[in-house]
């Protein structure tokens, strides 16, 4: 580390208006790593030279090798801001006085949609988000995905357009269709924010604006980018314009006449856009005249854009020259760390608001002030949202962020994992935090103590923990809110080691590939199978690798990988189902019928969950769903697990004894959802109606022994009396092509069950946008499959689907 | 003509051994259309009528076989040879209509009174020491398919195995068409073909490499091909567990191909372990449900899984319902899962009717023992239990994730040590009691009922109704 040492870092934790947390986040293949890249040779830890060459937070092997982020790396930088900059951070929650260094916590994401649940960790730990849009290919699913996720945190965002060099060089766009790409990836962006996002919200106003500064252009890979920002500096003396106004009049509908010397607010003959005049042209020319070897132009150019170049690189000619000169005179982390620390919030900003999203207590309690305030002396509030797998094979670091408090090392803490409930001891233990660290890239540094509003690591909590967790020191805490993730493991592929004497290996590493990634699931079915989980064929086949070589190193044999499916029904039961208990002295009378649409998701998202005061649910239930609010505010219970979305409620009108047997009726319900009746798996959207029940008198006669069974049997003949069906999950996908390769994308729909439900020309290109959906199950292969059959040509994007569809 | 006779049975012809999965298993999607809509409410009619269902079919022999198939003569000579005083004859359920036939016949040849002993308490493969102790009887002659467990008392006993039919002729054609006819074979007869063994005997007495044995004698069969004659897979299972060996066929007389076949470990039943291996680790609560009392340990097992428990610092409850059913053990619904401690012949750990798992006493040594991670898998208990080593149990406490729930596995002993320290963790009741927040009371406080409420003026008095008549099975106002 050339620019900083871990003391100096630690100084800068306590300033923690100081602080910028902020993770980069995108579409696959946007350049993120690429970009991040350039912000930390800023920071000063990789020579400047091999920026958008090294991908410094790809830290695996396989990251490196297939170009592609698979799990998300923190790193802290160092950056000073000058002081006619410092005057853009208005609020004074924004920095400290008298203090121009900024530490700047970045969290680099995967884009791929298989490993959004690294995404999703990141967002938690992190107050602002970086969106890295790849001007040439626009907004695309996965960013629309993340940047929802990203509002829904109550992250704010700000935009970044990569590529521009590609647009240049390859598509050699015309400045004003540049200007529209730009103004279109704005809008669109800002289209989903608003969507998401209330600007009456406690988060204020999050939409980016490039008049503003809080838009960057350029391209990671050549290491340079701008915002109006940089230009208006440039120009403000020469029209003697106020910086923040010339800005304004840099974007958008504002031309400039260079004869009369007047602006305007249309398009006139002779008048130009002034993006397009002061901002573009001088690129323009610069990769005009040295892609084409115009030697002469270029050197007379230089000095008037103030660009002296070194002395080694005056031989460089071409691509190389062309880096050179634009990084020297637009140098990319510059730019990228000016609006980090302008536009980001600091923690002591961002936590006011978003305390009440992440803390699950009273809002006033302690711990909830603490993490309102930011305050260093308040008690610990840590949330751990992954773990992070050491030199030190099955144990990992505990990687989170400190809401409130101070964590250090040796202090003895609660560990509360996610099922701990306040008053109760599951889930919860009182141990000592072993070690504390620094984590940056490939690097881990020990560090003493660290404060409120920042991220670190933990050494010695990651065997009470699984995936994520709360650490506190204030006894009656409540956990900091589990992280919902925009996938769900629905691929699954069942594993065996290939010498069944390996087992325990297995199992071992098994239990150890479970911890190292938020979203994998490991599991042992009822049949003995040992089965992973996970959210997409990549990343199934990432968790299998890392299984075989970090975790378990042992060789593996897999299945072929299968869908999990749910039960449903279709219909109402056409008849009353009767079962009478093995003693004959006890009946049950009920009905299924299919919950009406968006009931199950609801139930899913923890809209109507059973934790809920009965009388708003139930209204709530009656108003949205039209259900009889007297039933409604009868729901003995949900199932499967007690949370899922299948409901039991109670119609009956004045039965006795009924209270007593609630307990085993529940039973036999979680039973029944738990394992349908066509193929054993989870039901999904039923609802049992209870109509009647005759009891014997006696309370040893209708036991659990004789009612579970019998509601078990009960609800199995309601399903099947209701139409039972299976469903499957479903890919939403989009799919990017020239349009002759429309017609191939049909075929491979077609051939794997995919309907299309949208198909347009993407405005401005000759590309078309085919959206359809795509059974998981026929999912595997597909991008090759359709890579094949247009030549190369369509390039599919894939998001699960939140609804799944009844199979045929 | 009973009057001489006291049957020591509970309840001689109800038939206990139906194995009740008509009633209790899910109804099967793919007959539905065959059995109508009628499935799901059974007209009562049909109940009424409808006789015992029972696993095997009643058996009655005509008074001409009798002699032959119980082997009467050969009994009174043992009774006569001993000089027993009180002889019991203990008969499977569904031998039960010939009992008393067998019965009168013995006591026309000794002239003293026998015992039949029905409806055994578990299983009728075992013999029945417990029934027998009732009239201190000397010895006990067991009739019907024999399970051969190490019994745990020492009442002298003979076996009088079921005959079964056999076609000596296709045994012979699918032996020589059997690809490993000419190495060194054994023939193991099981019991219900024993009585045949000397047909076989002579006929396989031209092959000099093959040995035929009866399955209830030890033989030394290392480096051969075993060839199992019988139709029972659980003996199969067993026998391949037991030995260990690759080379094992099979010839079922009652399946139709004859054929000498290889058997192939159902790896299902293997496999399944592993789940509820881990459903033990899980677990926080255990039945032990006691399904024996002949087979020989069965006390000794039921210590070692109780120390076992103990060291993990899970809670269990010592189960004795006699035969356990669906509805009996549904009837503790705190408990987690089952360990059942039975013979090896057992069924019920392949039932998956029950609402709990159902583990065997190997599942739990293997899942809880760090000393024992290597065993094959057997439904034998006591092929791993040896006398002195309950000191050697170790039992790992660390921190575990589990596979099923994907939570972190907490260890139950460290919970006492932090209760130790946080005294509002435990709540003290009256003097000297304690409540235990977690399992047995604790999960009771958890229910949503818990005790009558007495709501004083709460409820309207009413005027008496008439209530149902009939029975239970369908009251009178019930039509269908």
């Amino acid at each position: 580390m050339v620019n900083f040492t871990v003391d100096e870092i630690r100084n800068m934790m306590d300033k923690k208006k100081n602080i910028r947390n902020m993770s980069v986040i995108a579409h696959v293949d946007h350049g993120k790593s690429t970009l991040t890249d350039s912000l930390v040779s800023k920071a000063g830890i990789i020579a400047g030279a091999k920026a958008g060459e090294t991908r410094f937070t790809d830290t695996r092997k396989d990251e490196q090798e297939r170009c592609i982020t698979i799990k998300s790396t923190a790193i802290s930088m160092f950056f000073e801001l000058e002081d006619k900059d410092l005057v853009f951070i208005t609020n004074p929650e924004q920095r400290e006085k008298e203090n121009k260094g900024f530490l700047i916590n970045l969290i680099d994401s995967p884009g791929h949609v298989d490993f959004s649940s690294e995404v999703t960790a990141a967002l938690r730990v992190t107050d602002g988000a970086l969106v890295v849009v790849d001007c040439v290919s626009g907004v695309c699913v996965q960013t629309e995905t993340v940047l929802r996720q990203a509002i829904a945190e109550r992250i704010k965002p700000i935009l970044f357009m990569n590529k521009m060099d590609r647009a240049l060089l390859e598509l050699q766009l015309e400045a004003e269709e540049l200007y529209q790409t730009f103004q279109r990836i704005v809008e669109n962006v800002n289209v989903i924010i608003a969507t998401y996002n209330d600007d009456g919200g406690p988060m204020g106003e999050v939409r980016v604006d490039p008049s503003k500064g809080s838009v960057g252009f350029g391209s990671g890979l050549h290491g340079w980018a701008f915002t109006l920002k940089q230009f208006a500096e440039m120009y403000s003396e020469k029209f003697k314009i106020d910086v923040v106004k010339l800005m304004n009049r840099l974007w958008g509908e504002n031309f400039f006449n260079g004869k009369t010397k007047k602006w305007a607010k249309q398009k006139e003959a002779d008048n130009k856009r002034s993006f397009c005049m002061y901002i573009l042209d001088p690129i323009y020319k610069i990769f005009d005249s040295i892609m084409n070897y115009k030697k002469d132009d270029y050197e007379a150019l230089l000095p008037k854009l103030g660009i002296t170049l070194k002395h080694e690189d005056k031989d460089k000619d071409g691509k190389q020259l062309l880096k050179v000169v634009m990084r020297t005179w637009l140098p990319a982390g510059e730019a990228l760390l000016q609006m980090i620390a302008i536009h980001l919030p600091s923690p002591v900003t961002a936590q006011k608001y978003r305390m009440e999203m992440l803390y699950e207590g009273p809002h006033d309690d302690e711990a909830a002030m603490g993490i309102k305030n930011c305050d260093p002396n308040a008690p610990l509030m840590m949330y751990i949202s992954k773990m992070v797998p050491t030199s030190d094979k099955g144990r990992f670091y505990a990687f989170g962020r400190v809401f409130s408090g101070k964590v250090a090392t040796g202090m003895k803490a609660r560990i509360m994992g996610p099922n701990y409930t306040p008053g109760k001891k599951e889930d919860l233990y009182e141990k000592a935090i072993q070690r504390t660290i620094l984590m940056m890239g490939r690097y881990v540094e020990a560090i003493e103590d660290v404060p409120s509003g920042n991220i670190c690591g933990l050494v010695g909590v990651d065997q009470f923990l699984v995936k994520t967790g709360t650490i506190t020191t204030f006894k009656d805490a409540h956990n900091l809110k589990v992280m919902k993730f925009s996938v769900s493991p629905v691929v699954r592929v069942a594993v065996e080691p290939k010498n069944p004497a390996d087992l325990p290996k297995l199992v071992e590493g098994l239990k150890r590939l479970a911890k190292s990634d938020p979203m994998v699931q490991c599991i042992i079915e009822e049949s003995g199978e040992h089965i992973i989980a996970g959210a997409g064929e990549l990343h199934l086949e990432i968790c299998l690798k890392d299984l075989e070589d970090d975790h378990a190193c042992i060789p593996i044999k897999k299945s072929d990988p299968v869908v999990s499916y749910r039960e449903t029904v279709s219909e109402e039961s056409d008849q009353m189902c009767l079962s009478k208990s093995p003693n004959k002295h006890n009946r049950l009378f009920m009905k299924a019928q299919p919950m009406p649409d968006g009931l199950a998701e609801d139930i899913d998202d923890g809209n109507v969950n059973p934790r809920d005061d009965f009388k708003s649910r139930a209204r709530y239930l009656g108003e949205k769903y039209e259900y009889d609010v007297t039933e409604a505010r009868k729901i003995w219970c949900f199932g499967p697990d007690g949370t899922g979305p299948n409901l039991l409620m109670d119609c009956t009108k004045g039965v006795q004894y009924l209270n007593e047997i609630k307990d085993s009726v529940v039973a036999g319900f979680q039973w029944a959802t738990k394992e349908g009746v066509l193929s054993e798996e989870n039901l999904r959207g039923v609802r049992f109606n209870i109509y009647d029940v005759t009891l014997h008198a006696d309370a040893i006669h209708r036991g659990g022994g004789q009612i579970i069974p019998t509601t078990r049997r009960c609800l199995y003949a309601c399903l099947l009396t209701a139409q039972p069906r299976l469903m499957e999950p479903v890919y939403q996908c989009e799919i990017q092509c020239p349009e002759v390769a429309v017609g191939g994308i049909y075929g491979v729909l077609n051939r794997r069950r995919g309907h299309v439900f949208e198909e347009m020309q993407v405005a401005g290109t000759p590309m078309f946008v085919v959206k359809a959906y795509l059974p998981v199950n026929e999912s595997f292969g597909f991008t090759a499959d359709l890579r094949s059959n247009t030549g190369g040509q369509a390039f599919p994007a894939v998001r699960v689907r939140p609804l799944a569809s009844p199979a045929r | 003509m009973f009057k001489n006779i006291l049957a020591v049975a509970r309840n001689p012809y109800v038939g206990h051994t139906s194995s009740s999965n008509s009633q209790t298993g899910k109804p099967n999607p793919t007959n539905l259309n065959v059995f109508e809509m009628t499935r799901f409410s059974t007209n009562e009619a049909v109940s009424l009528e409808k006789t015992v269902e029972t696993a095997v079919d009643l058996v009655e022999t005509s008074q001409t076989d009798l002699e032959n198939v119980y082997e009467i003569g050969k009994c009174a000579e043992w009774i006569k040879k001993n000089n027993y005083k009180k002889v019991c004859l203990q008969f499977p359920d569904y031998l039960l209509p010939d009992s008393t036939e067998v019965a009168l016949k013995l006591q026309e040849i000794l002239g003293q009174t026998l015992y039949i002993l029905g409806d055994t308490a578990y299983e009728s493969c075992c013999i029945d020491y417990i029934a027998a102790s009732h009239i201190n009887a000397d010895a006990i002659i067991h009739f019907g398919a024999v399970c051969f467990s190490i019994t745990s008392a020492n009442i002298p006993h003979m076996n009088i195995y079921e005959k079964g039919s056999l076609n000596v002729v296709d045994l012979k054609k699918s032996f020589d068409t059997f690809e490993g006819n000419k190495s060194d074979i054994i023939l193991l007869v099981d019991t219900p073909y024993i009585c045949h063994l000397d047909t076989i005997k002579e006929v396989f007495s031209v092959h000099k490499n093959v040995v035929v044995s009866r399955i209830d004698e030890s033989v030394n069969n290392n480096q051969k091909i075993t060839v199992f004659l019988g139709d029972n897979d659980r003996k199969l299972m067993n026998l391949s567990l037991s030995m260990g060996c690759r080379n094992l066929y099979y010839y079922k007389p009652k399946v139709d191909n004859k054929m000498i076949v290889k058997y192939e470990m159902e790896s299902k039943i293997i496999k399944r372990r592993y789940f509820l291996m881990e459903k033990i680790k899980d677990s926080n609560t255990v039945g032990i449900v006691v399904g024996t009392l002949a087979v020989k340990n069965y006390l000794k097992v039921i210590e070692r899984i109780k120390r076992l428990l103990n060291m993990c610092g899970k809670k269990y409850y010592l189960i004795s319902v006699g035969k356990p059913t669906v509805a009996k053990l549904a009837n503790f619904p705190e408990v987690d899962l089952y360990v059942i401690i039975t013979c090896a012949m057992n069924e019920i750990y392949e039932s998956r009717d029950y609402y709990k798992p159902i583990v065997t006493p190997y599942d739990v040594e293997v899942a809880l023992n760090v000393n024992s991670k290597n065993l094959n898998f057997t439904y034998d208990y006591n092929s791993f239990i040896n006398d002195s080593d309950l000191d050697s149990l170790e039992v790992n406490l660390e921190e575990d994730v589990s596979l099923l729930s994907g939570n972190v596995r907490r260890n139950k002993t460290d919970d006492e040590k932090m209760e130790d320290s946080e005294h509002n963790l435990i709540s003290l009741r009256a003097e000297g009691t304690v409540a235990h927040s977690d399992h047995g009371a604790g999960f009771l406080a958890s229910r949503s009922w818990r005790g009558l409420e007495q709501n004083l003026g709460g409820t309207d008095a009413k005027l008496a109704e008439e209530g149902r008549k009939g029975i239970a099975q369908g009251y009178s106002n019930e039509k269908m």
